[in-house]
């Protein structure tokens, strides 16, 4: 009788004590799935923002190209400004723990930088070609200018020394009393 | 003069005009260095869009400014350029523009922007100190909004009986991003205004 008694007891306790886990479980389980959610939401932010980073950058260094072979990168740096300021908008969200709107100010960086680099190497590529072509024809004049300045001088010189003779032998002694 | 003579200046001068008839040619051979000094400009002006009027009294919850904070690039290239906006107490340390050292304190908010060689940028800066507590001898600020983001910042004043007024400073870093690193590095200058805790 008592061992059937502590047996039935033992059955309300066990229960109990699954009661009370699955009421606590019921409780706990949205904070634990918040909080890692959370988590989740904090590290798409943080990819986010690193993948715009990561375009920026490469746009940039694409600017900075063009620019170097003598493109007119002003309305690329415009298209540039545009990204980075959404670019900070994401890190500013993301430092006050709005993580939703640091991951879309960061895709929408992305998306504005993303076709940069594309259009500063076409710009770069037409850069070289103009400057190529400036090049030759600046090289091609002054080839010609010195030949010129070079032959005209040496025309000139000789010119004007067969002047200066001539114009030495017409010239008549001087006499000069001489009054001692 | 003789023929010797002329010939000394004839000689001169074809000389000299074929150095100005290779110049154009030469120098897109050769680099010449730019001239002047590079650098870059950083500045604030009050609401009037002067260098008067800055903020000063600021009471809890009034809106303030705004305030410009401006860039300008002399640097002789494109740059890609940040504004960290920071806000601290008399104690806290400010950035060491000769030693090229940033303030430690944390940025609250920040300007990210593209300048052209002899370009400027200029945004308007509007801020509200949120929540303010006068304690005893002390003010603490808690909370600072700079144009409609509310940052937490706990920060606190000790009553300056010298200058008569909790003060804060709320001031602006200027960064500049190294592409050769890929980082940003404090660009040596930093401007602020200070401004007076005030209960009424």
């Amino acid at each position: 009788m008592r061992k059937r008694k502590r047996r039935k007891g033992d059955c309300v306790s066990d229960l109990r004590v699954i009661a009370v886990l699955l009421v606590l479980f019921a409780f706990l389980s949205p904070v634990f799935m918040l909080g890692t959610m959370a988590l989740d939401v904090e590290e798409v932010a943080l990819s986010a923002i690193e993948s715009a980073e990561l375009a920026v950058d490469v746009a940039y260094e694409a600017v900075l190209e063009a620019e170097g072979a003598g493109a007119n990168v002003s309305g690329l740096l415009v298209e540039l400004s545009d990204g980075v300021e959404a670019l900070s908008k994401a890190y500013i969200s993301s430092r006050i723990g709005n993580f939703d709107d640091a991951v879309y100010f960061a895709d929408l960086c992305y998306d504005l930088v993303e076709g940069i680099e594309a259009e500063a190497n076409e710009l770069r590529d037409v850069a070289a070609v103009d400057r190529n072509q400036r090049f030759l024809l600046t090289s091609f004049g002054s080839v010609l200018a010195v030949v010129g300045i070079f032959c005209g001088g040496f025309f000139g010189w000789r010119f004007f020394k067969s002047r200066y003779h001539r114009n030495a032998l017409k010239m008549k002694p001087e006499v000069v009393s001489n009054e001692s | 003069m003789n023929l010797e003579e002329y010939k000394s200046v004839f000689s001169v001068t074809v000389l000299g005009l074929i150095l100005v008839a290779a110049f154009p040619t030469v120098s897109m051979v050769l680099p010449f260095p730019g001239g002047g000094e590079r650098f870059s400009e950083l500045w604030l002006l009050g609401p009037s869009h002067m260098a008067e009027g800055y903020p000063f009294n600021v009471r809890g919850g009034e809106m303030q400014g705004p305030i410009y904070v401006g860039v300008s690039n002399h640097m002789g290239s494109s740059e890609y350029y940040m504004v960290y906006v920071k806000f601290r107490n008399q104690t806290q340390p400010l950035p060491n523009a000769t030693a090229s050292e940033p303030s430690p304190l944390s940025p609250l908010y920040e300007f990210q922007f593209f300048l052209a060689d002899g370009e400027t940028w200029e945004t308007p800066v509007s801020f509200v100190v949120e929540d303010v507590v006068f304690e005893g001898n002390s003010s603490f600020v808690t909370e600072i909004s700079i144009n409609g983001h509310v940052f937490p910042v706990d920060v606190f004043s000790s009553w300056d009986s010298e200058q008569n007024g909790f003060y804060f400073q709320l001031f602006f870093e200027l960064w500049l991003y190294r592409g050769d690193l890929q980082v940003f590095r404090f660009h040596d200058r930093f401007v602020g205004i200070w401004l007076n805790m005030t209960r009424t």
